[in-house]
């Protein structure tokens, strides 16, 4: 029995090692409902434990590393390499200025749009908190298209928190540990994403194929999807929020796998080969964060201080047209407008008269319709505003129709 | 390349190194494999552990040893990775088990034979992780073959300029 130990010994090595990965392979694969096999999502304590002796070992002189590029890099942007700074600052002094501007004019727009929202029971999921990470490492294989970031449970991440960039979606968190986390990148084939073509307001589901380009997938064939068109994400999948930059349309393809269904080619908008700043999304709330609330309070204290160039050129766009003359004078009675003056030597043409007069003709709004003895038409059903009948019994004026506001349901007391 | 049976083979050219560099060059194959791709983008066509795997096994000429550190190198990549953790290890732990057993018998110290059993090596890791990851597990991937022949190519080439720099490593009795 020793010599058949010691003469196979290196194969019964081989074959006990592969047997104990093989048993581990076991108890992380979960046979779903469906009949399919599938990764099970949350690892087992002992997987989970091997992932963070393997993050905690790679990852410091990983870090390490990429702290050196970064400063290398700093060294030459900060000491180096400064002769646009002054004249980019310049520009984009103005820049905010101008989106301070343009900041309070939209303002009113995004308050009507909450208020209508809020009446129709429609909450959107603004950014609320957002925490600022350094991609730092890979899985090191582009058979998985994760990336590491140097923040983790401690500064407040959980898994399925969206990452994102300023130009577009970038994944999502898929593993945390104390101080570093793993992010899917949306270009892996496991990864999945609701999205919406801009345009033509189709969905789909974006994912990544095998060599980590990005597709949307599950579209019935549609000619009117072109190359060029934004994607944009659905806000669907509870993990990204709505209208976040997916990239545009590149190709359309035939799905090789399923008839009249085609694959949607995506140009990512965020640079997912090379990532450095990126942004975890912590929590998203349906109204402004008090940092936007700031920003719109300093916007709005800042919308009457037009500047005194656009004062000037409103003013004298007054003067001229108080100098010029117009069609309509409001002092003026209505016979004696410039419209109907005899002596002007260019009057305005009149239209022709039509040969049957209809229900579009002008004046035939104004002009009650002639009575017949054939039977009324049947009421509409909808409501109509008050006002004729406001107007008669109240001497004639006529009075503004009321707006008619929806009827919120009345709680009982129990 | 002659052909020599295995004991004498073993007993006359197995390589020793410094303790250190059986921990250090590894974990430096682990971190740069993680960090490396970062840089070149999607040209990462290299599976730097691998390559040090197939180059411990060559030079210490024992089975077990190579077995165990490509078990080794190959779960720590799958820890790495959201891949379930095995698949990478039993592609390594067989690449090591056959890159030590061939080292006992052929000559290689040649650059033609280094390439080519990197090259082959490296293929078949590929082939076992897609046979562990659809067959044995039943699990979707996605699967380029074309990805696969550009990255043996990579370790084939990285391997050539890589071993004669790590031999200088070894212990000169």
């Amino acid at each position: 029995m020793d010599s058949f130990f010691a003469r196979y010994r290196n194969l019964l090595v081989l074959l006990a090692i592969l047997m104990a990965q093989i048993a581990g392979l076991a108890v992380q694969v979960r046979r779903s409902s469906a009949g399919t096999n599938t990764l099970d999502p949350s690892d087992p304590s002992g997987v989970r434990l091997i992932r963070l002796w393997g993050n905690a070992i790679v990852s410091p002189p990983e870090r390490l590393i990429h702290g050196t590029k970064i400063g290398m890099e700093s060294m030459w942007t900060n000491y180096i390499d400064l002769g646009h700074v002054r004249d980019e600052n310049r520009d984009l002094k103005k820049t905010v200025d101008r989106l301070r501007l343009e900041q309070a004019a939209l303002l009113e727009d995004a308050r009507q749009g909450q208020r209508l929202q809020a009446l129709l029971g429609f909450q959107e999921k603004y950014i609320y908190t957002t925490v600022a990470a350094q991609a730092y490492g890979s899985s090191g294989s582009d058979r998985s298209h994760v990336f590491y970031i140097d923040k983790g449970a401690h500064d407040g991440l959980k898994p399925d928190m969206a990452v994102i960039t300023a130009d577009g979606i970038v994944g999502k968190v898929r593993d945390v540990f104390p101080h570093t986390a793993q992010v899917l990148a949306v270009n892996d084939a496991t990864s999945g994403a609701g999205v919406i073509l801009e345009t033509t307001r189709i969905r789909g589901i974006l994912r990544g194929d095998a060599v980590g380009r990005l597709e949307v997938v599950g579209i019935l064939a549609d000619q009117r999807i072109q190359p060029g068109e934004k994607v944009l994400t659905a806000g669907g999948d509870l993990i990204f929020p709505r209208g976040l930059p997916v990239g545009v349309v590149e190709k359309v393809i035939p799905d090789p796998e399923r008839d009249s269904f085609i694959d949607i080619l995506v140009k990512p908008a965020a640079h997912l080969e090379r990532l450095d700043e990126v942004l975890v999304i912590t929590s998203t709330e349906p109204r402004f964060s008090p940092q936007e609330e700031q920003d719109l309070t300093v916007s709005e204290s800042q919308k009457d201080v037009v500047p005194t160039a656009i004062k000037d050129q409103v003013k004298a766009s007054e003067i001229m047209a108080e100098k010029l003359p117009g069609l309509v004078d409001p002092n003026l009675p209505p016979d004696q407008q410039p419209l109907h003056d005899s002596s002007n030597p260019n009057p305005a043409p009149q239209p022709p008269q039509p040969l049957h007069a209809d229900e579009f003709s002008p004046g035939a709004a104004t002009t009650p319709a002639p009575e017949t003895n054939t039977e009324p038409a049947p009421k509409p059903q909808t409501k109509k505003p008050a006002a004729p009948h406001a107007a008669e019994g109240n001497g004639g004026k006529p009075q503004p129709a009321e707006v008619s506001k929806p009827q919120t349901p009345q709680r009982r007391n129990p | 390349m002659s052909l020599l049976s295995a004991d004498s083979r073993r007993d006359m050219e197995i390589r020793r190194y410094p303790l250190l560099v059986y921990a250090l060059v590894p974990l430096a194959s682990l971190v740069l494999q993680a960090w490396l791709p970062r840089v070149v983008g999607r040209f990462d066509w290299f599976d730097l552990p691998l390559v040090i795997t197939v180059y411990f096994a060559l030079g210490r000429r024992s089975p077990i040893q190579g077995t165990i550190m490509g078990a080794g190198m190959g779960l720590f990549e799958d820890a790495l990775s959201h891949h379930p953790i095995g698949v990478n290890g039993i592609a390594k732990t067989l690449v090591g088990f056959l890159a030590a057993s061939v080292g006992i018998r052929i000559e290689v110290e040649n650059h033609i034979v280094r390439l080519l059993l990197n090259f082959s090596l490296s293929l078949l890791s590929s082939v076992v992780y897609f046979f562990t990851y659809r067959f044995l597990l039943g699990l979707a991937l996605e699967w380029s073959w074309l990805t696969e022949l550009m990255r043996a190519v990579g370790n084939s080439l990285i391997a050539v300029v890589l071993f004669p720099l790590l031999d200088r490593l070894q212990i000169r009795e």
